[in-house]
């Protein structure tokens, strides 16, 4: 995923431009929907995976095999941007072949820029009408979709601590901020334009100061004159800065961070919960590395959104692939794969899934901010919490 | 026969009279035009573009970035607006990370090449073993790639690190580098110096061996040879390698962003933030104009050493 594990410079990019791609998946309401499979799809697809290589192996190895085994006449290829390099020149090539009418090449899109691509008008768009089962997926994850991204996986921010060390660790956001004073340089966050971790850290703390009205309205649309209610929240970080790791340092990507917490130099730290679950699988976290959820208010979680370019050659296939990774049996290998969430309500998938998942519902995940709200957080961040 | 004569030479007088000039011009425009054209193309559109954006032409080529960015002023006269330029020089973190650019490219480039002319006096007045070991050592860091080494140099220099571990085997405290500017400055020596000491070397080995040792027959101290001979010799491959390092340290990205703190940073990464994480494209290309200009500054020199090296042998 790109929004997790970039540090080489190009994929400085790749991160802001995923970043630019997070959005809410919380709701209020549960769609009544049922799921349906989906196993009358026939032809030829390509899928744009602009992403890590968990990513690229949750395609070619889990989905599309099942779904062309379940749609014997479909057959799908997938195009790899490893970590998204390229973001900028495929925006670039999407953008020449819509506005030339002409094929880009590809007919799905997995990727952090489906946020931009979508607002400039690239993106064709989607409701449960040709994509029925959207309808299953909470409201307001389709609607931070804004008309043109499907989401289909999410995952949350979760706070990671040595438990050899944190005996008790905090259980609510106030906890945590008494925590990080009470313990000088034991705990730092990436710089929010870095990666989502840091960036969770930084939204759920300047949530604190802002009035549930706003807030809703800032996960869903574009408000400059509602960040004023960031002021105090941001006041808050500013004044955290010196009980940071190093007295203020806010590392670059959610890697570094991770890294820092296996090593032992930080003692807590806001994680992504799939970049968690894999690093101590893979042996790069040790095992006194705990995690949990904090409450009131919990840090946030988003979705990941497929695009279809306005002007593909087989939409109809795209349309059908979508709906089979939104279908119960596309949500469960997400799960099973690279430990997504699923987008779904939950009483549409599997019941072994819906146990898995019942602490961390997605439903019950609290919304990131809208792309842009997001760009002028990172820049405020920027101006008025490091160094000062 | 006058006439027939006359008849034959006049072309053959005309043809001698452009054709060897201009057939040579021909095929030497011939042989510039495909990279004139796509310098042109390539990187002289592209950068018209980008300077007109950020006078708020936001039309035509410019229109798909327009409709991306955030923040994007638009044009209010014929030649533009230079609002955008206000935005960003009264932006406080622009003026601070400007002066930390100048500050670690100036304090960078001295650096190395005091290093550099260093490693190259050391190899031509005493030689040996030794100091061939330091040239080529010198020149290592040119195979290892730039991220790989500002990781290694944030690691080696973090707090728990081999620099502080080393020092608390003997009881002491040793100083927290990583994610300073510190840490930024020696990873921007590290970059540059083995370019530097490949001209400092070959800019002091071409002094002939005659003339240090005229000097020293009549008497001159090796200082005085190194600061009256060797380095007024050598200056114009000095001053190519400082323009050089200086032009490289200021745009650079990868040292910056990888051992640096967060704030104040340097225009390189802040270029970078502006573009893609704050969505302010035009914010960002009035940042990379402001860079433009300054190794344009620093490159003036670079041309000059080129012309004073090109008249000393006779070419221009």
């Amino acid at each position: 995923m790109p929004r997790r594990c970039l540090l080489t410079l190009s994929a400085a990019a790749a991160v802001a431009l995923a970043l630019a791609g997070c959005a809410p998946t919380a709701s209020t309401d549960v769609a009544a929907a049922t799921n349906h499979a989906v196993t009358d799809a026939s032809g030829t697809a390509t899928v744009f995976i602009s992403g890590d290589t968990n990513v690229q192996s949750l395609w070619t190895d889990a989905i599309i095999p099942a779904f062309e085994k379940a749609n014997p006449g479909a057959s799908v290829t997938t195009t790899l941007d490893l970590h998204g390099e390229h973001d900028a020149q495929t925006m670039a090539k999407l953008t020449s072949s819509v506005q030339a009418k002409e094929d880009p090449g590809f007919d799905l899109i997995d990727s952090g820029f489906i946020q931009a691509a979508g607002k400039a008008g690239l993106l064709e768009d989607v409701s449960a009408d040709n994509i029925p089962n959207l309808a299953t997926v909470p409201d307001t994850t389709v609607k931070a979709g804004a008309g043109f991204g499907i989401p289909y996986r999410a995952s949350s921010v979760l706070l990671a601590y040595d438990s050899d060390k944190v005996k008790t660790p905090p259980t609510t956001l106030d906890e945590l901020l008494k925590w990080i004073t009470a313990n000088p340089g034991q705990f730092t966050y990436n710089s929010p334009s870095t990666g989502g971790s840091g960036a969770a850290f930084v939204t759920t703390v300047l949530d604190k100061y802002v009035s549930d009205k706003s807030r809703t309205a800032m996960t869903t649309g574009y408000d400059q004159s509602l960040e004023g209610e960031w002021d105090k929240g941001f006041d808050e970080l500013k004044s955290l800065g010196s009980s940071m790791y190093q007295q203020g340092v806010y590392p670059n990507g959610n890697n570094q961070v991770l890294e820092l917490l296996g090593t032992g130099a930080i003692e807590m730290a806001p994680v992504w919960s799939d970049q968690v679950i894999t690093a101590q699988k893979t042996g790069t976290l040790p095992s006194n590395i705990k995690y949990a959820q904090i409450s009131n208010p919990s840090f946030t979680g988003s979705a990941s959104y497929l695009g279809i370019p306005k002007t593909a050659a087989h939409k109809d296939v795209a349309q059908k692939l979508s709906d089979y990774v939104l279908s119960s049996e596309g949500q469960a290998l997400i799960a099973s794969t690279i430990a997504g969430y699923p987008v779904i309500s939950l009483d549409n998938v599997p019941a072994d899934l819906k146990d898995k998942f019942a602490s961390a519902d997605p439903s019950t995940l609290r919304p990131t901010y809208y792309s842009q709200m997001a760009s002028d957080m990172n820049n405020l961040w920027d101006a008025k919490v490091p160094g000062q | 026969m006058t006439d027939i004569r006359s008849g034959r030479r006049a072309p053959v007088g005309a043809r001698r009279r452009v054709s060897p000039e201009a057939r040579r011009s021909g095929i030497g425009l011939a042989m510039a035009l495909p990279p004139v054209v796509l310098l042109a193309l390539f990187v002289g559109v592209p950068v018209v573009l980008a300077i007109g954006f950020s006078l708020g032409h936001t039309g035509g080529l410019n229109s798909t970035i327009a409709s991306i960015g955030l923040n994007t002023r638009e044009a209010t006269s014929w030649w533009g607006t230079a609002q955008a330029y206000v935005d960003v020089f009264t932006d406080p973190r622009f003026t601070r990370d400007l002066g930390v650019t100048i500050g670690v490219t100036v304090v960078s480039t001295l650096i190395v090449l005091a290093l550099a002319l260093g490693i190259a006096l050391n190899l031509r007045l005493r030689g040996g073993r030794l100091a061939s070991v330091f040239a080529g050592l010198a020149v290592v860091p040119l195979f290892i790639p730039v991220v790989i080494a500002s990781w290694a140099i944030l690691t080696f220099y973090s707090g728990d690190g081999f620099v502080r571990t080393v020092f608390a085997l003997v009881g002491l405290t040793g100083p927290t580098w990583g994610y300073t500017t510190v840490a930024v400055v020696i990873g921007s020596v590290w970059t540059s110096l083995p370019f530097a000491t490949l001209m400092a070397i070959s800019g002091v080995q071409s002094i002939p061996d005659a003339m240090i040792e005229a000097a020293k027959d009549a008497g001159a101290s090796s200082f005085s040879i190194v600061t009256r001979i060797l380095v007024p010799l050598s200056a114009i491959p000095l001053v190519i390698a400082a323009t050089f390092t200086a032009i490289g340290v200021l745009g650079s990205f990868t040292v910056p962003y990888f051992t640096g703190p967060n704030a104040p940073s340097m225009l390189g990464v802040d270029i970078s933030k502006y573009f893609q994480a704050f969505n302010h494209p035009q914010q960002a290309i009035v940042m990379a104009v402001v860079v433009f200009v300054l190794a344009s500054g620093i490159a003036f020199f670079y041309v000059w050493a080129n012309f004073r090296s090109a008249k000393k042998e006779g070419r221009v």
